[in-house]
């Protein structure tokens, strides 16, 4: 996929709202902290988060952000693993922050893509979890699509904003989803995967169309154990889930349940 | 196969070489018999000094009792030389006296009459004796060997009582020249033809006269008895020693060979076709030569594992040390993009950004390999139907490659696997995709059947054949065959190693041959049935 492109498209690619023109002039502005190792990276993610109406709060190891944000939290953090000489420093950082404030959004920039980093991430508490090849657009999807789940927890669902197919309900300005009436806690990556997925029931997108729709640019295979971890997040709430359907050869379809 | 013939040419080489180094042995009875014949020898010239000095003392003995002879001689002209007559007994008296068994003396006048003899030469009296010698290593042996003692041995047996040969008594020359006074002797060949005839001839003179001869003839069969008999013993002990040493020989040549052919078993198998290396167990705890051998193979083994590992962990590490730089020069297009006045320079950001994108295809399939490997170390397991996701694979094809047509060729019965349906299908697509690339025509052939347990389902396309070197490496990590040329999309030749992982995660096997009549290449996969 060419990213020039993307960009270009990108408002039309993204449902509407979930990325938008920077706000000129932000009633509140939004506060982010970087916590990432290599200065270059921190720079240009903080300038582009600059640009794009935030405050933006930059560190390079662990203490320093432990320290600074304890006294004062962001409204959201992007968090490298590897934290210069802390190999798993970022996990580390999760776990405290979370332990301060369950309800602060955190998404994992990383440049480890193992499954085992994923889920381990994950399980720290993160809300999502990126590789560093992510594009900028795509990253400012995500900051903006986690602020206003954060936003909405609270309110009332409009109801333009449910997508609903038989027994699954989707929550677009939430990221929020139910199946049966049991909500289900899905990443963001994830949430985008269903969503396209179940936006036209029995059509079948190939993987190049859902890592367009998840903001993500991974290989095949990372596609595929994000489809089968949806499963398993379904299957807990109801074992004779099947509506994940698998198209060998082309992809994944949504099939209706019934 | 050309291991086995070369296996057995070895093995037979160092037996071969064993066997020649083992004539050696052969030396021990060519110095034995050496060493016997000069006993012989000796003996004989002892028992020739023996004869000739019983010839001396006979004569001597006569010398004192001139009369023995003296009164014989008238009445001998007159008469038959064989009429008994006192004196005649006392000589013979005197001379059975002296012989023993295998010697006769025999006494002469002048005339040339016998005037008494004692003793025979009957081989058998002699030998009769020695036969229980043998002991019963050598019987044995004799057993075994019958037909070359037979040989040996017969002249004992068969002997016939001599006679006094006529061309000694009558114008032998030695008796004229006894009876001329000189003594002497000679050795005559036996009637067997083996054992000869010692004869010592000594004048019995009186005063100056000489009045008759003492003839002392023996037969050397002692000796040569004794001598056979130590050849019997000599061919037994070498015999014995050959055999066991020939037996020795043979099995440590054999155990040899077998250890080291093991090891060259072991060797040949030690990286598989896979390109995965194994160890070497035999002799690995072996004190010797060959046990150093295999160890020291081991160990070059071990590092060709470590290096082999390293290659294979190599495009997960890249992707990994890779990934950071190219989020700084992805940020910083996007950053740049985000700015005003990025309009002039939109062309050269946008051919940045291509350059990009192929650098992170790379790094996508970099890592789309090492998270095979750790998803195939996690081993998540179900059934499912190779028939369902081969067919929807194919079709799949159909669309994903327009250019080219697919032909599909597919059991009726369900055919059921033990593995990850998705990794299956991951699978196929590599295949497929490889097919594609290298098709020069119509159609892709695709087949999936079964034969007893197993399932086999083979790409095959037109196109150029597998190079020799490198069909045994094809499916190994970084190695791509396809030729330098500038393509869209980066090779890095970790397709086929998906392949190979995931075909061996399902306890299949992976191959690569040219098509039979040489128009294309075709790929198999085999795999075992889930019961």
């Amino acid at each position: 996929m060419n990213y020039g492109e993307l960009w270009q498209r990108a408002p039309a690619l993204f449902p509407s709202g979930i990325v938008g023109p920077p706000d000129p002039e932000p009633v509140m502005r939004r506060r982010i902290a970087i916590v990432e190792d290599d200065a270059v990276i921190r720079a240009n993610y903080a300038d582009v988060l600059g640009r794009h109406g935030y405050e933006v709060a930059a560190y390079a190891d662990r203490p320093s952000a432990l320290a600074a944000l304890r006294s004062r939290l962001p409204d959201l953090v992007l968090l490298d693993i590897g934290l210069g000489d802390e190999v798993d420093g970022g996990f580390k950082l999760c776990q405290e922050l979370r332990a301060l404030s369950s309800t602060l959004p955190m998404i994992f920039l990383t440049a480890r893509d193992s499954d085992f980093d994923l889920v381990s991430g994950l399980r720290m508490g993160a809300d999502d979890y990126v590789t560093k090849n992510v594009s900028l657009p795509h990253l400012l999807a995500r900051v903006s699509a986690l602020f206003r789940r954060a936003e909405l927890a609270g309110a009332p669902a409009p109801a333009d904003s449910i997508i609903e197919r038989g027994p699954l309900a989707l929550d677009l300005n939430r990221f929020g989803v139910s199946w049966r009436g049991n909500a289900i806690d899905l990443t963001l990556t994830e949430f985008w995967l269903v969503h396209a997925l179940a936006k036209f029931p029995g059509h079948v997108k190939n993987r190049d169309q859902l890592m367009g729709e998840a903001h993500v640019v991974v290989d095949d295979s990372t596609i595929t154990s994000h489809i089968k971890r949806i499963r398993r997040k379904f299957a807990a709430v109801d074992p004779a889930f099947d509506c994940v359907d698998t198209v060998y050869g082309l992809g994944y379809r949504w099939k209706a349940a019934n | 196969m050309s291991a086995g013939s070369f296996t057995d040419r070895f093995s037979f080489s160092i037996r071969a070489k064993l066997a020649i180094v083992g004539l050696v042995l052969l030396v021990i009875p060519w110095v034995g018999y050496t060493y016997v014949k000069t006993m012989e020898n000796l003996l004989r010239e002892n028992q020739v000094q023996a004869v000739v000095a019983t010839a001396r003392a006979v004569a001597a003995a006569l010398q004192d009792r001139p009369r023995l002879l003296e009164l014989r001689a008238p009445a001998a002209a007159e008469g038959s030389a064989a009429q008994p007559r006192p004196v005649s007994e006392e000589i013979q008296l005197l001379v059975t006296g002296l012989a023993r068994a295998g010697s006769r003396i025999w006494i002469i006048d002048s005339h040339l009459r016998l005037v008494a003899t004692a003793g025979n030469l009957d081989p058998a009296s002699v030998a009769a004796n020695d036969r229980l010698a043998f002991g019963p290593l050598e019987r044995a042996v004799r057993t075994v060997l019958q037909f070359v003692f037979e040989q040996v041995q017969r002249p004992v047996a068969e002997s016939v009582e001599e006679v006094i040969p006529n061309d000694v008594v009558f114008g032998g020359r030695e008796i004229e020249r006894a009876l001329d006074g000189t003594p002497s002797w000679r050795s005559r060949k036996a009637a067997d033809g083996r054992t000869a005839i010692i004869t010592a001839l000594n004048p019995v003179w009186v005063g100056d006269t000489v009045v008759g001869a003492v003839v002392v003839e023996e037969t050397t069969q002692a000796i040569v008895s004794f001598s056979n008999r130590a050849l019997v013993q000599l061919a037994a002990v070498t015999l014995i020693a050959f055999s066991v040493g020939a037996l020795t020989l043979f099995f440590f040549a054999s155990s040899l060979s077998t250890r080291l052919r093991k090891l060259r078993d072991e060797a040949d198998n030690a990286i598989d076709s896979q390109g995965r290396v194994r160890g070497l167990v035999a002799g690995e705890h072996a004190r010797d030569e060959i046990g150093d051998l295999s160890r020291g193979f081991s160990t070059v083994l071990e590092r060709l594992a470590q290096y082999n590992s390293y290659l294979e962990n190599l495009a997960g590490r890249l992707t990994h040390e890779l990934r950071t730089p190219i989020a700084v020069v992805r940020s910083s297009l996007d950053n740049m993009k985000l700015q005003d006045g990025a309009k002039e320079t939109g062309v050269y950001l946008t051919r940045a950004e291509d350059g990009l994108n192929r650098l992170e295809t790379i790094l996508t399939r970099m890592s789309e390999a090492t998270r095979l490997e750790q998803t195939v170390r996690g081993g998540e397991r179900e059934t499912f139907d190779a028939n369902k996701v081969v067919a929807g694979c194919v079709e799949g094809y159909a669309a994903a490659y327009p250019q080219r047509r697919f032909t599909m060729t597919l059991p009726d019965a369900p055919l059921p696997l033990s593995g990850a349906a998705d990794l299956f299908a991951q699978m196929l697509d590599k295949l497929a995709a490889n097919a594609v690339d290298f098709a020069t025509g119509d159609p892709i052939e695709i087949t999936l059947e079964h034969s007893g347990n197993t399932v086999v389902i083979r790409f095959s396309n037109t196109g150029p054949l597998l190079p020799a070197e490198m069909n045994e490496r094809l499916f190994e990590s970084m190695v791509s065959v396809r030729a330098e040329r500038a393509t869209p999309e980066p090779h890095l030749g970790l397709g086929l190693y998906i392949v190979r992982q995931i075909a061996e995660f399902h306890g299949g096997r992976a191959t690569a041959m040219d098509r039979a009549d040489g128009s294309g290449v075709t790929f198999e996969l085999r795999f075992p049935l889930s019961l």
